[in-house]
């Protein structure tokens, strides 16, 4: 850890708020990033996001300068996303749940999302590309998301990942293969 | 683990998962020396590895190349105006004293202060720390003689 991360950290500690300030600068659109490639929903991001930098703040002190901060930093936002991701599954189960029964109160009247038409010979153009990865990453299950989001969009390595995850080497690998293999099928049907 | 079939009918046969997880590892660096010679002289030769590597290095490249979101311009004010909420205000600037000194000590230092005070006002006949009036020569109080005029 740099002289500056610690004079950073210590600042923290002693509830400065322009260190906050600087950290926030420091990391802020990485962070969001994560959030923002994990959940696929810019609002939910920035909630998670906040959620993030507010617990750092708050638990700085049990940070113990064993791995980098950014590490540290990542891990608590990996462990919001998971989070998030397992309450907006809840609540889309539960809106599922009373949809259907809605539907069925309704004298199964047909209550259905209308399929957007395949654009194959845009697909790979600018937004469309965008949008098309953004689904295949939303469609993985969130213990690949993770990795392919920190090691192909973040650019982190394997070991800075298991740290992260507290995954063994091999674990963050073969996830990350299957990960690699799921978007690679997903955007060959579009290609 | 067995090579699922794959759904595009251009791409040919499925390659096998062993060639994408040796050609996802060469990809990351995460090979040693020998392995990757190995791998090197496969993607040199081997038609089906050569396909492994253009698509995972094409997924990567898609991957890397997405663009970088940033977080709303209000983003520093929103979570610094959340946390002076949530504390009320007190969440930011220096720590009191009960922050920077562990509450055993601040206990320690309590008792040694009170129990010798505690003592005192036990010890004494008033029941308080000021000291008993010194009684006047004539028998009457000193405060007496102020309250009650002569005639």
């Amino acid at each position: 850890m740099s002289e500056l991360e610690r004079t950073l950290l210590r600042r923290l500690r002693d509830r400065d708020e322009r260190a906050f300030r600087e950290l926030l600068e420091l990391h802020r659109d990485r962070v969001y990033n994560i959030t923002f490639r994990m959940l696929g929903n810019r609002a939910e991001a920035e909630d998670v996001a906040q959620e993030v930098f507010i617990s750092v703040f708050k638990t700085v002190d049990q940070f113990r300068e064993e791995s980098k901060f950014s590490t540290w930093l990542y891990r608590v936002a990996v462990n919001h996303c998971k989070n998030r991701i397992k309450y907006l599954a809840r609540r889309h189960d539960r809106d599922r749940d009373e949809l259907d029964e809605n539907s069925h109160q309704a004298n199964g009247a047909a209550v259905g999302v209308p399929v957007r038409a395949a654009q194959p010979d845009r697909a790979l153009e600018g937004a469309q590309m965008e949008r098309l990865l953004q689904e295949a990453i939303g469609n993985l299950d969130d213990d690949h998301r993770i990795v392919v989001v920190l090691r192909d969009i973040e650019d982190l390595s394997i070991e800075e990942i298991c740290e992260i995850t507290g995954l063994p080497d091999g674990t963050v690998k073969s996830r990350l293969h299957r990960a690699r293999l799921a978007l690679r099928k997903k955007l060959q049907r579009h290609v | 683990m067995t090579a699922t079939p794959d759904n595009s009918a251009t791409e040919g046969e499925p390659i096998a998962d062993e060639i994408l997880a040796a050609v996802s590892d060469y990809l990351d660096g995460a090979l040693a020396a020998e392995r990757r010679t190995e791998v090197e002289q496969k993607l040199a030769s081997d038609p089906d590895w050569k396909r492994a590597h253009a698509e995972l290095a094409e997924t990567r490249d898609a991957l890397s190349g997405l663009q970088k979101a940033r977080a709303p311009g209000s983003f520093n004010e929103d979570v610094t105006s959340t946390i002076h909420q949530r504390s009320a205000g007190r969440f930011f600037g220096r720590r009191t004293l009960g922050d920077r000194v562990p509450f055993g000590v601040l206990l320690v230092v309590a008792l040694v202060i009170l129990i010798p005070i505690a003592y005192l006002m036990w010890s004494s006949s008033t029941g308080s720390l000021r000291h008993e009036a010194e009684p006047s020569g004539d028998g009457s109080g000193r405060g007496s003689q102020h309250l009650i005029p002569k005639p």
